[in-house]
């Protein structure tokens, strides 16, 4: 499955335009981390993937045809987890699924749906109506009717939000096994999501693309940029941005990024998180 | 495959939601309703107060609640955001289609289990005269038909607007347009379609055929309109607009919607029950016609052949006619709307006709042209679905043809010569042949009787009678006759075979000889009683009888086994009888003003009197005094003593529905109860039993006044020579 993204821009109706001039190419296998703050477009560019949306202008093409044309088959293959979602309270989970496994056209729907069930961790609640299951279980049930029918294209939308620690590295584990024959577009705002299973990343600022690779290349982009400093050593004002402040015994130390580390700075080996910070406040500072 | 799993899938999830199953509930419910306070239809038979009126307000109901549960439905997709999650599986229209086909077989469940529960009900209430298929083609388009209505009317609404709130407003304007506005006009009320009367003892094919047509042409149109919203479902994040336009990219649903909506515009604007005559009834054009100069007719026959599965007419009628004018001449016909003229031969050649478009009175004409020929057979051949007066759409049913009852009248029965005058004394000597079903039995509404000419082999049988007249009207149906001589008449009454169980346990026979003999000895002969033979007919729910020379017709609704029952008209189903026969004197053959119902005046004033007269006659003074004046008296006594006949003031503040019900139970007691008693003191005052009789029956056989032919409270008083304050009671009061 093959995605190729031409020149997209999306403007809404009340005029705000949220993706301009977009390119881009997907392709799996791959696990591709969209990553980018409040209203870069992340989720715009999901719905557009999705075919929720039509874009204002450009070309999105699934497997060398226009996506419109392919909307019938893009629906059967994908999993989709929106970042607002419902469900309905009155059937049981099993029903729920049932219902999505209907809609998806999946034919052996009890077997999927076991086997959902056993991915999210959630076959004890199998007989329980929905409006009784917890805030994560309710994600939970979300995850799974994405993944019922082992789709071919998995498109999550913050998926671990709402989840405790452990579920979270459950279900980054399982996106990474998942994505190994597929392709999985997980959209998050944290980094630590995407750092250990992505091989692709997407930076998206006020929707258009800042970054699109792999992520140490996005980590050695920001060697050089990134330094730990004692906050009484800064002064006011400063060149640097703080991305972390620690309260040790010895003062607050601080974490940074900056086009050129001031000389109080050490130099540190960048994370993801650092290089994703750098590459942002470098553009807002444009 | 898959669309019918998801169908199934879609259908089962709703019946998970509590809301299903309480609209269901409340669904299975509202026949109630018809029962207790909503009762669209008037007639008073069994059918229609125990079947009509249940299944309609069914319909309404229940209507109502499945568009409630339809906007519910579809904004809980979209309001608990499960729209999404679907939306990205299946494209929103066949998700929309779905809804809409899952929402449907609900209703359809919920309607068949209604029905099906209602049917002991109604089965006990309707008693011996119940029928099966009168019971599932009422509730069938009475009911189950308006609950796809209104889930389309929601849908549609919902699908425009996308806002529950707006839906609900337009789906209420909609539905109480339906039930106001529009309730007069048949071909509107989508909703609560106009039915006055079910029969008991005939079939009622015809105002089932007006309910099934327009619930067919409303289910077209709202289907088309559903299409139409349907190009409206958003889809791609796009408003209605950009959506409407992408969904008619593809022709199909555009091209469907407009085949619905123009299939239903000209099946309202072609409809064939209901003619277009001039509404305004004092227009007598084709009465007005000059007559012919020199053309006459000597003598007419028809051969007429009803098709009793396809409720159409066929026919050849055939005139002599004398042109003396010696030239061609236009002769105006006058046929049932609803009736073409296929041919005109006039002495085996075919001439020029042309029919009109102007109707009026139920009448279309045709204009023929006459040969110069000084005798003439001119040859009509004609035949269609008759139509029932415009005027009369609301209370369709009259023109009622099947295998159990047939009504052909004036120019729907043989085509009326408009312009050529009778030659000689006698009116149109008329010759009629008629094929029926061998059951059914032919009863021409005049004096002469039907007879057997032919049986067929086909179970059926030709019927022919010889009358004068320039119309001429037919009932036949699944009859029953008893032979009755009774006061020098001989009479024969026909009766519905299906009403013989209520018939005899009334004892109908022995009522009709007692009345005919009491009246007649007392009051004198009936004016319609001719060459000492009667046709007493029970019709079909007419609305009241009427009567003509040797035949007088009785409405079904007044020998109902409710109205037999009825304590204030009798003590026992065979006084009921009888007080039902003696209108035929009080009512009929003398005629009361048809004007305030509240005035305690009135037809039943004096039938009472002579009910209980003649059961004093029947059954003793003491008999009479227990079950007729004490039980009036106390009925007066009690109509004194209520509270708001003392307190009136407080009656005006009722709300106007309690207050029309209280008032109107107030006067009906004052025509039953009071009314009787004054005529009986009236008796007293004008020296007993045989100078009431005297009085009586001088008011019987007054000289009428054509143009006001009713008996009035004054007439009656100058007779007695009384003044109306002689007969008050000492706590007179009037409500």
């Amino acid at each position: 499955m093959e995605f190729h993204i031409q020149d997209v821009t999306m403007t809404y109706p009340n005029g705000k335009q949220a993706l301009g001039g977009l390119s881009l190419r997907l392709g799996s296998p791959s696990l591709t981390g969209l990553l980018g703050p409040n209203g870069a477009g992340k989720s715009t560019l999901i719905r557009l993937l999705s075919a929720a949306l039509m874009p204002s202008s450009g070309v999105i093409q699934l497997d060398g045809a226009p996506l419109k044309d392919r909307e019938m088959e893009l629906k059967s293959r994908l999993g989709y987890l929106p970042q607002e979602f419902g469900l309905f309270d009155e059937l049981t989970v099993w029903q729920f699924l049932d219902y999505m496994a209907a809609l998806k056209g999946i034919r052996d729907s009890r077997a999927a749906i076991r086997q959902v069930l056993q991915d999210v961790r959630l076959e004890e609640q199998a007989k329980a109506r929905i409006r009784t299951l917890s805030g994560g279980q309710r994600q939970r049930v979300g995850i799974a009717q994405a993944l019922l029918g082992d789709p071919e294209l998995l498109i999550l939308d913050e998926p671990t939000v709402g989840l405790d620690p452990e579920e979270r590295i459950h279900f980054r584990n399982l996106f990474s096994r998942t994505a190994q024959n597929r392709l999985v577009l997980l959209s998050t705002h944290i980094i630590e999501d995407v750092q250990s299973v992505c091989d692709h990343l997407i930076v998206l600022h006020r929707g258009t693309i800042l970054f699109s690779g792999a992520p140490e290349r996005l980590i050695q982009a920001a060697a050089g940029h990134v330094g730990v400093f004692w906050e009484q050593d800064a002064p006011e004002n400063g060149e640097i941005s703080v991305t972390a402040r620690v309260h040790t015994a010895c003062g607050v130390r601080c974490r940074g990024v900056a086009g050129v580390l001031p000389s109080y700075a050490r130099p540190e080996e960048p994370t993801l998180e650092d290089a994703y910070l750098y590459l942002i406040s470098r553009e807002v500072a444009r | 495959m898959k669309f019918v799993r998801l169908f199934l899938l879609e259908f089962f999830r709703l019946l998970q939601s509590p809301f299903t199953w309480l609209t269901a509930l409340a669904t299975a419910l509202s026949p109630l309703a018809g029962l207790l306070f909503y009762q669209p239809a008037q007639a008073g038979t069994m059918a229609t107060q125990f079947l009509a009126n249940p299944a309609l307000a069914g319909g309404v109901c229940g209507g109502i609640f499945f568009a409630l549960l339809t906007l519910e439905e579809l904004d809980r997709a979209s309001r608990s955001r499960v729209e999404v999650l679907a939306d990205a599986a299946v494209p929103p229209r066949h998700l929309a289609l779905l809804r809409l086909l899952a929402l449907i077989a609900a209703a359809a469940l919920c309607f068949g289990v209604t029905a099906a529960l209602w049917f002991p009900a109604s089965r006990r209430l309707i008693g011996s005269v119940f029928d099966t298929g009168d019971y599932v083609l009422a509730y069938g388009l009475f009911m189950g038909l308006a609950l796809p209505l209104s889930i389309l009317a929601a849908s549609s609404a919902y699908q425009f607007t996308r806002r529950t709130d707006l839906s609900l407003a337009l789906v209420a304007a909609f539905s109480g347009l339906s039930l106001t506005v529009w309730a007069g006009d048949w071909q509107l009320c989508w909703l609560n379609p106009s039915v006055w009367a079910l029969s008991d003892d005939f079939s009622n094919l015809r105002i089932f055929r007006s309910v099934a047509y327009i619930r067919l042409t409303w289910l077209g149109a709202l289907e088309g309109v559903w299409v139409i919203s349907w190009l409206f479902v958003r889809q791609w994040g796009k408003g209605p607009l950009a959506s409407f336009l992408c969904g008619i990219r593809r022709p199909l649903g555009p091209l469907l919607a407009l085949c619905l909506l123009a299939g239903s515009v000209s099946a309202w604007a072609a409809q064939p029950l209901v003619d277009h005559s001039n509404p305004d009834l004092t227009v007598m054009t084709f009465d007005a016609l000059s007559m012919l100069e020199g053309v006459t007719c000597s003598r007419r026959s028809a051969q007429v052949f009803p098709d009793t599965h396809a409720g159409t007419v066929s026919g050849k009628a055939v005139y002599q006619l004398q042109n003396r004018s010696g030239s061609p001449q236009t002769a105006a016909l006058a046929v049932n709307p609803g009736y073409s003229i296929s041919s005109v031969l006039a002495n085996g050649t075919p001439v020029p006709f042309s029919p009109g478009d102007y109707e009026e009175y139920n009448e279309a004409m045709a204009e023929v042209t006459l040969p110069a020929d000084p005798q003439i057979e001119l040859e009509v051949e004609y035949g269609g679905f008759p139509q029932e007066s415009r005027s009369m759409s609301t209370m369709q049913g009259r023109l009622e043809i099947s295998g159990q009852y047939l009504c052909l009248e004036n120019s729907a029965l043989i085509p009326r010569l408009l312009n050529v005058s009778p030659e000689g004394e006698e009116r149109y000597p008329t010759s009629v042949e008629i094929i029926l079903p061998s059951h059914m039995t032919v009863i021409p509404f005049c004096a002469s009787e039907a007879a057997v000419t032919a049986v067929h082999s086909d179970g059926t049988s030709t019927w022919s009678y010889e009358y004068t007249g320039s119309g001429g009207i037919l009932y036949a149906g699944d009859y029953l006759r008893e032979d009755i001589f009774a006061g020098g008449l001989s009479i024969q009454f026909y009766y519905g075979r299906k009403h013989q169980a209520v018939m005899e346990a009334a004892g109908a026979a022995e009522a009709i000889q007692a009345v005919v003999d009491y009246c007649t000895e007392h009051y004198g002969p009936l004016s319609f009683g001719a060459d000492g033979s009667l046709k007493l007919i029970q019709s079909r729910v007419s609305g009241g009888g009427y009567a003509t020379n040797g035949a007088s017709l009785l409405d079904e609704a007044d020998f109902t086994a409710a109205n037999l029952n009825d304590q204030n008209k009798g003590t026992a189903p065979g006084e009921v009888m009888i007080h039902e026969l003696v209108h035929q004197w009080w009512g009929l053959a003398n005629m009361f003003a048809p004007g305030d119902p509240k005035d305690p005046w009135s037809a039943e004033g004096l039938t009472c009197y002579t009910t209980y007269r003649i059961a004093k006659e029947l059954y003793g003074e003491d008999y009479a005094a227990e079950h007729y004046v004490n039980p009036w008296k106390q009925a007066v006594e009690d109509y004194h003593r209520n509270f708001y006949v003392r307190n009136p003031q407080y009656l005006s503040i009722l709300p106007e529905e309690e207050r029309l019900q209280i008032t109107n139970r107030l006067a009906e007691l004052r025509q039953y109860c009071e009314m009787p008693l004054k005529i009986r003191k009236a008796e007293t005052l004008v020296g007993g039993e045989a100078a009431m009789d005297g009085i009586l029956r001088g008011l019987f056989q007054r000289e009428l006044d054509w143009a006001y032919p009713y008996l009035t409270y004054e007439e009656f008083l100058d007779a007695c020579g009384l003044e109306k304050e002689e007969l008050d009671f000492e706590t007179n009061c009037e409500i």
